[in-house]
C-alpha cells in the first residue's frame, strides 16, 4: 500500500460490565455469597488500519461489535485495552480538551436521522454549532456563508435552513446530518449504518451524495453496514466481523469474488438477490454465541463445518495471504 | 389481475418472450376461473379522518390471492402496503376507516362483518406475522400460553391436546427441543427463534391465508435466509396462501410468484414476480430496480429516482408519480392512468407502451 495509514488500531478490546455496583455483583450460589463479575466482550483483539483515501466497510450481523468499533475509534467510548492512533498520535489516552482538534478531523454520521438531529434546533443552528466551536475565528457572516455552501452541497435548499428537522423527510434529514459532518471540513468520516433507516429510492440518493463528497473532498470513510449490496458498491476494502473479532479483511472485489473465511462465505450466500432461488445458501448450524461467555478458540468454531480440535482450542490470528487477511486455522493449514 | 382478461388482449404484445408466456396463459386462466379466489379485494379505499382534512391512504386497490399462492406487495414507507394488509383483517384503527370497497374471503365480505364475526376469522382463517418478534410476543407469558391461546379462542380443544398441537407446530418450524421451548419465555430465545415462534403461532390454527408484514426486516441476513426458506417450505407443503409485505426487492424476488407494486396509495403495477423484476413497465418499478447497487458498476453513481414520494395530503393531479417520472408527458399531469395489460402484467401508466419498444 502506497498510501499512509490514517487510523491504526492495535489489539483493541472493549468490555462492557454487566454488573456495575458492588451489590449487583454479589449473588448467592450453593449457599454462599459469591462475587460475580461478568462483562459483554464487544471487541476482542481487533487489529485494523484505515489508509488515507480509502472507503473501508465494516460488515457483520447485529451484536458483532461493528458499532462499538465505530464509537471507540471516534473516542466516544474508551477502549478497555489496546491503542488507536490517528496518523502517528495516540488518541485513546487523550482527554476531552486534547481531543478537540481531532474532532474537527473526524466526524460521524449516525443511523437514524430522526434521532440524531436535535428537534429543537433549526438546520442553521445545527450546522453553525460545530463550525463556531471548531473555528472560533469566523465571524457571523462567514459562518452563514459556509452554512449556505454546505447545505447546497448536500442538495438542501439554503432558504430552508430556518426550518426544524420535523419539517423534513427522512432522506432530507440524513442529508442534513451529512451536512453537519461536512461542516467542519473533516478528512475522516465514520458512517454508522447511514442508509439503513431510509427507503430504497432514497438510499440511492444518499449513497450518491456520500460518493460525491468523497470525490470532492478526498474523504476517508469507515462505513459500517449490514447491507452487503451497498458494500459491494461503495467500499474499496471490506472488513467482516463476527462476535467482536475480525475474520476477514480484503479488497471489495476480491471478497465478493472469492470469499475465504467460512463465515464470509455463508454471509455472502445468504443475501437475497434478484433472479435467484433461495435454496442455495450455506446454512450455518446453531446460533451466534453470547458475547458474555465467548467460546474458547475461534469464536466461529461452533457453527463452522471445517472446525477441528485446534479451532476449538486456539484463537486464530489474522494472517495475510496476498491482499486478503483471514483469521482461520483451516485456511492456514490449507484444509479449505 | 388479468384473471378476467381475454387472451387476445394479453397477446397483443410483440415481445416473443412474452408470447411464449401467453401460450401457457389460457391454461392458467382456466385454473383461475375454476376456483373461487381465496381472497378478493375490490376497489378498496381507506381514509383517515384527520382534524383538518381527510387523507386517502388507499385508492381503488383491487387484487386477488389464489389458494396456495404467494403474493408480494412492495413499496416505500407510506405507499400504503401495510394499510392494505391491515384493512383485510379490519385492523385499521381510528381515525382510519374503510370508506368503500369489498374484501371477499370464504364467500363473505369482510368489510360487512361485525367485530365478533371478524374475530372468528382473525387468527383462525387469516393469521398475521408482524415485523418485530420482540414486539409481537408478550414478554410475561410463556411461548406455550401464547401458542395455545389462539387454539382455545377458536376451537373446542382440551388443554392437553392444545399443548400437543403447539409442540407439533413448534417442531414444524424447526425449533429444536420444542417441548422445552413450550415452557420458556420469549427472552430466552434468540431473534430468529422468536420469529419462528411467531410463525408457529400464525400456523397453529391451520389458516388458509397468512399475511406477513416485513417478516424478515428485523433479522440478520443469515437468519433472514433461514426464515424465508422456512416460510416457503410451509407454504408449499400445506398450501397456505401468503401475502408478503416488504420493501426488499430481493426478498420479493425469491419468495413470491406474483407481486404488486404500490405508490402513494395506489397499485401501479402487478404481475408475475419474474416479469416485474425483469421487465418492469412502470417507470417507478423500473426506477426501484435500477436504484439497486448491484445494477451499477461498483464506485459509479447509482441511478437514483429524483425527489421523494408525495405526502398523502399533497398527491399531485393525474399520475401520482409524474413529478419524479423521467418519461412524463402532459397527459400524466392531468389524467389518472388506467390499467393496461401486457402479458402477465397490468400497469397503470400512460407511457408503459413506450417501454415495450
Amino acid at each position: 500500500m502506497s498510501a499512509a495509514p490514517l487510523i491504526t488500531i492495535n489489539g483493541l478490546y472493549k468490555e462492557f460490565p454487566i454488573h456495575k455496583g458492588i451489590l449487583d455483583q454479589l449473588t448467592i450460589a450453593g449457599g454462599r455469597v459469591v462475587k460475580k463479575h461478568e462483562s459483554v466482550k464487544a471487541l476482542s483483539g481487533v487489529e485494523l488500519t484505515v489508509w488515507k483515501g480509502e472507503s473501508l466497510c465494516v460488515v457483520g450481523e447485529s451484536g458483532c461489535g461493528k458499532s462499538t468499533l465505530a464509537r471507540v475509534i471516534m473516542s466516544l467510548i474508551k477502549p478497555t485495552r489496546g491503542e488507536i492512533r490517528y496518523e502517528q498520535e495516540r488518541i485513546d489516552t487523550k482527554g476531552v480538551g486534547e481531543l478537540l482538534p481531532y474532532r474537527k478531523k473526524m466526524q460521524m454520521i449516525f443511523q437514524n436521522p430522526y434521532a440524531s438531529l436535535n428537534p429543537r434546533m433549526t438546520v442553521r443552528q445545527t450546522l453553525q454549532e460545530p463550525m463556531t466551536l471548531h473555528n472560533p475565528e469566523l465571524n457571523v457572516a462567514e459562518v452563514n456563508e459556509r452554512v449556505v455552501e454546505v447545505t447546497r452541497s448536500v442538495g438542501i435548499d439554503p432558504s430552508w435552513s430556518d426550518r426544524y428537522p420535523h419539517e423534513f423527510s427522512g432522506g432530507q434529514r440524513q442529508r442534513i446530518s451529512i451536512a453537519r459532518a461536512l461542516a467542519v471540513d473533516p478528512e475522516f468520516i465514520v458512517a454508522d449504518e447511514p442508509i439503513s433507516a431510509l427507503d430504497v429510492s432514497i438510499q440511492a440518493q444518499v449513497l450518491n451524495l456520500m460518493m460525491d463528497a468523497r470525490e470532492q473532498r478526498a474523504l476517508t470513510y469507515l462505513f459500517i453496514t449490514h447491507d452487503l449490496a451497498v458494500v459491494e458498491h461503495f467500499g474499496s476494502r471490506v472488513a467482516v466481523m463476527y462476535l467482536g473479532t475480525l475474520c476477514e479483511l480484503a479488497p471489495t472485489k476480491k471478497l465478493f469474488s472469492s470469499p475465504q473465511h467460512p463465515y464470509t462465505q455463508a454471509l455472502l450466500s445468504a443475501i437475497p438477490r434478484l433472479n435467484q432461488s433461495s435454496s442455495d445458501y450455506i446454512r450455518l448450524r446453531g446460533e451466534v454465541p453470547t458475547p458474555v461467555n465467548l467460546p474458547d478458540g475461534c469464536v466461529f468454531h461452533g457453527r463452522c463445518i471445517h472446525a477441528s480440535d485446534r479451532c476449538r482450542r486456539e484463537n486464530p490470528a489474522l494472517k495475510t495471504y496476498a491482499d486478503t487477511a483471514v483469521a482461520c486455522h483451516a485456511i492456514e493449514e490449507g484444509r479449505i | 389481475m388479468p384473471g378476467g382478461v381475454p387472451c387476445e388482449v394479453r397477446c397483443r404484445h410483440r415481445d416473443p418472450q412474452r408470447d411464449r408466456s401467453c401460450a401457457t396463459a389460457p391454461v392458467r386462466i382456466q385454473r383461475r376461473h375454476s376456483i373461487v379466489s381465496l381472497l378478493e379485494v375490490k376497489n378498496l379505499e381507506v381514509r383517515f379522518a384527520m382534524r383538518r382534512q381527510e387523507l386517502i391512504a388507499l385508492r381503488d386497490v383491487s387484487f386477488k390471492v389464489e389458494k396456495g399462492e404467494r403474493l408480494g406487495i412492495v413499496g416505500e414507507s407510506g405507499a400504503g402496503k401495510s394499510v392494505a394488509a391491515f384493512s383485510i383483517l379490519n385492523l385499521i384503527s381510528k381515525p382510519g376507516y374503510i370508506s368503500s370497497g369489498e374484501i371477499f374471503f370464504g364467500g363473505k365480505d369482510l368489510t360487512k362483518l361485525t367485530a365478533r364475526e371478524m374475530s372468528q376469522i382473525r387468527g383462525n382463517q387469516i393469521s398475521m406475522v408482524f415485523q418485530d418478534p420482540m414486539m409481537t410476543l408478550n414478554p410475561v407469558l410463556t411461548i406455550g400460553t401464547q401458542m395455545t391461546e389462539a387454539l382455545h379462542a377458536h376451537q373446542d380443544i382440551s388443554r392437553e391436546e392444545a399443548k400437543q398441537r403447539a409442540i407439533e407446530t413448534l417442531a414444524r418450524v424447526h425449533i429444536p427441543s420444542p417441548a422445552t421451548r413450550f415452557d420458556q419465555y420469549p427472552h430466552e430465545l434468540s431473534g430468529g427463534m422468536r420469529q419462528r415462534v411467531v410463525i408457529a403461532i400464525a400456523l397453529i390454527t391451520k389458516p388458509p391465508l397468512i399475511i406477513a408484514d416485513e417478516p424478515t426486516t428485523a433479522l440478520d441476513v443469515t437468519i433472514q435466509a433461514e426464515i424465508m426458506e422456512l416460510m416457503m417450505e410451509l407454504c408449499e407443503s400445506s398450501g397456505v396462501g401468503l401475502i408478503l409485505i416488504t420493501h426488499d426487492l430481493g426478498v420479493i424476488s425469491q419468495m413470491t410468484e406474483r407481486a404488486i407494486v404500490m405508490y402513494a396509495g395506489r397499485i401501479v403495477e402487478e404481475g408475475d414476480t419474474r416479469d416485474i423484476i425483469n421487465h418492469a413497465y412502470h417507470p417507478y418499478t423500473h426506477g426501484l430496480m435500477d436504484a439497486l447497487p448491484q445494477k451499477t458498476k461498483p464506485g459509479r453513481r447509482l441511478n437514483q429516482i429524483k425527489g421523494v414520494m408525495p405526502a398523502l395530503s399533497s398527491i399531485p393531479d393525474g399520475c401520482a408519480f409524474n413529478p419524479r417520472c423521467p418519461l412524463v408527458i402532459d397527459l400524466c399531469r392531468t389524467t389518472l392512468p388506467q390499467f393496461t395489460v401486457f402479458g402477465s402484467t397490468r400497469v397503470a401508466c400512460h407511457r408503459a407502451a413506450a417501454r415495450t419498444d
